[in-house]
């Protein structure tokens, strides 16, 4: 197991050194995205038109900050920390193609994403789950909103990360998944003990 | 009815709804603590540390737990002569409050337009569980913020006496099935509640109060299920999923079952995970005024 601190642009050759159970620091540009962010990009690329940033080299966190609006009109992070990324599996070839070189979330995700992380050279990082004020001083300020009329969890917020983590590379570029292996052995017991009808 | 009886509850609701949102109870820290003593995984130390370390940060700047502020479900058992009116009206305030003061991010959204309503406000939000009890003298309050990642894992199946199997090892199987499949979704490490009983709505409704209102270290009077919930507890720590669900000794840190009568033709089954940041809190108000922490 290896610590690594990485910095915005992420570069394919970085990922692609990276192993399940490596720790990451990440410093730079991270963009928040949910459930309707993605479908919102899915929907902007069929129809040819712009994304609000470009997401090449970009770390993407499944997550949703609580956000306080300033008198200046600018945002204030008060606290973030991920959501259940298992939702966005249906992207897993969309973020792959968009040059997104990590995600970030909690509880993993599946073979689509563990392809397309393959394929595409990108990792995804497991953040200590429900850790959303500790997270949060990994943020330097919130750069951007857009789409903010979704409400303040599904829009995406630009964050400005200084050493954000520790995240655990929970699956890499060489078809390793942490979640897979460990749901491999415990089913073996599971089947053990209660075989199945 | 007596204006300063309802002013001590409207306040008390009130401060029971911020203590809810602000910390988690005791309990689970307890058993946070006691998982990390005994952990060796490397991985699941660091995250478990994390977790402990996350609470001391959110006391310290007073800022939430976690981002999330999950869906809000209150139990209220009373007596007669309780001002259930004003009780609803400060957990209005106390929401709109906490969201205000960015303990709640606005979360709450229409099923299916998905418009957020920008307050936490919402059709039927917060679920309200009344309970009359005739000739109690106290009301119970207990308001519990539970996350909705692990919503994701939860199941529910209508089984027949012949699926609950010898030994109840088909109901054994059906409970560590989702376990499996929700890995570390449900933010381990969790507490899971399963209700069985009643039809469908019965045990699920028992499945999510079981582990709501009961304390996670607390041992199921009814010795049959306090033995089924060690069973099942330490069988899912040893299937290694560890807490964050990247490996390690303990990912479930306590089985909470309630169990109802139900039709001789059937068994209903529900699984119910909670996420470790047990935000719930609870009071005995009486009617002289008394009050008494019960969660």
């Amino acid at each position: 197991m290896s610590e690594y601190v990485l910095s915005t642009p992420l570069c394919e050759t970085d990922m692609r050194r990276l192993k399940i159970g490596d720790v990451v620091y990440l410093t730079g540009d991270i963009y928040t995205a949910r459930d309707m962010a993605h479908l919102k990009i899915k929907s902007l690329l069929k129809e040819g038109k712009p994304l609000p940033h470009d997401l090449a080299g970009a770390a993407v966190f499944h997550a949703g900050p609580v956000a306080m609006k300033q008198d200046d009109e600018t945002w204030k992070l008060n606290v973030i920390g991920p959501t259940t990324s298992i939702r966005m599996e249906p992207y897993a070839e969309m973020v792959g193609r968009l040059g997104v070189r990590a995600v970030i979330g909690k509880g993993g995700m599946a073979e689509d994403t563990l392809n397309a992380c393959r394929k595409y050279g990108y990792v995804y990082l497991q953040a200590a789950p429900g850790c959303a004020a500790k997270l949060a001083r990994g943020i330097e300020k919130i750069d951007s909103v857009t789409w903010l009329e979704m409400g303040m969890p599904e829009a995406m917020w630009g964050l400005k990360a200084n050493r954000f983590g520790p995240l655990v590379v929970g699956m890499d570029t060489h078809g390793n998944s942490i979640y897979k292996n460990l749901y491999s052995s415990a089913l073996e017991k599971v089947n053990a003990w209660y075989p199945a009808c | 009815m007596d204006v300063n009886f309802n002013e001590i509850v409207r306040r008390q609701v009130n401060q029971t709804v911020i203590r809810a949102v602000t910390e988690i109870s005791e309990d689970v820290k307890g058993l946070l603590e006691a998982a990390l003593a005994r952990e060796s995984n490397q991985t699941a130390k660091n995250m478990l540390s994390a977790m402990l370390e996350n609470l001391s940060i959110a006391k310290e700047e007073d800022k939430a737990v976690c981002q999330s502020p999950g869906y809000p479900t209150v139990y209220l058992s009373a007596g007669k002569d309780f001002p259930l009116a004003e009780v609803k009206e400060a957990i209005l305030g106390g929401i709109a409050e906490a969201t205000r003061k960015g303990y709640l991010r606005p979360s709450m959204v229409d099923p299916l337009t998905r418009k957020n309503s920008g307050d936490n406000t919402g059709r039927g939000v917060p679920n309200m569980e009344y309970e009359y009890v005739p000739g109690q003298k106290y009301m119970d309050f207990i308001i519990s913020f539970k996350g909705c990642g692990a919503e994701l894992g939860n199941a529910v199946q209508i089984m027949t006496p012949a699926k609950l199997g010898e030994n109840l090892n088909g109901l054994k199987r059906f409970i560590l099935e989702p376990v499996l499949n929700a890995g570390g979704k449900p933010c381990p490490p969790y507490g899971i509640g399963i209700g069985i009983g009643g039809q469908m709505d019965v045990a699920a409704k028992l499945s999510r109060k079981a582990i709501s209102v009961r304390r996670w270290d607390d041992v199921n009077p009814d010795s049959e299920m306090a033995e089924l919930e060690t069973q099942l507890r330490d069988q899912i720590n040893s299937c290694k999923l560890g807490a964050a669900g990247t490996g390690g000794d303990t990912s479930c840190l306590a089985v909470k079952i309630e169990r109802a009568h139900t039709h001789t033709a059937i068994a209903p089954v529900a699984i119910n995970f909670h996420c470790w940041v047990a935000r719930r809190a609870g009071i005995r108000i009486y009617h002289d005024g008394r009050i008494e922490k019960i969660l």
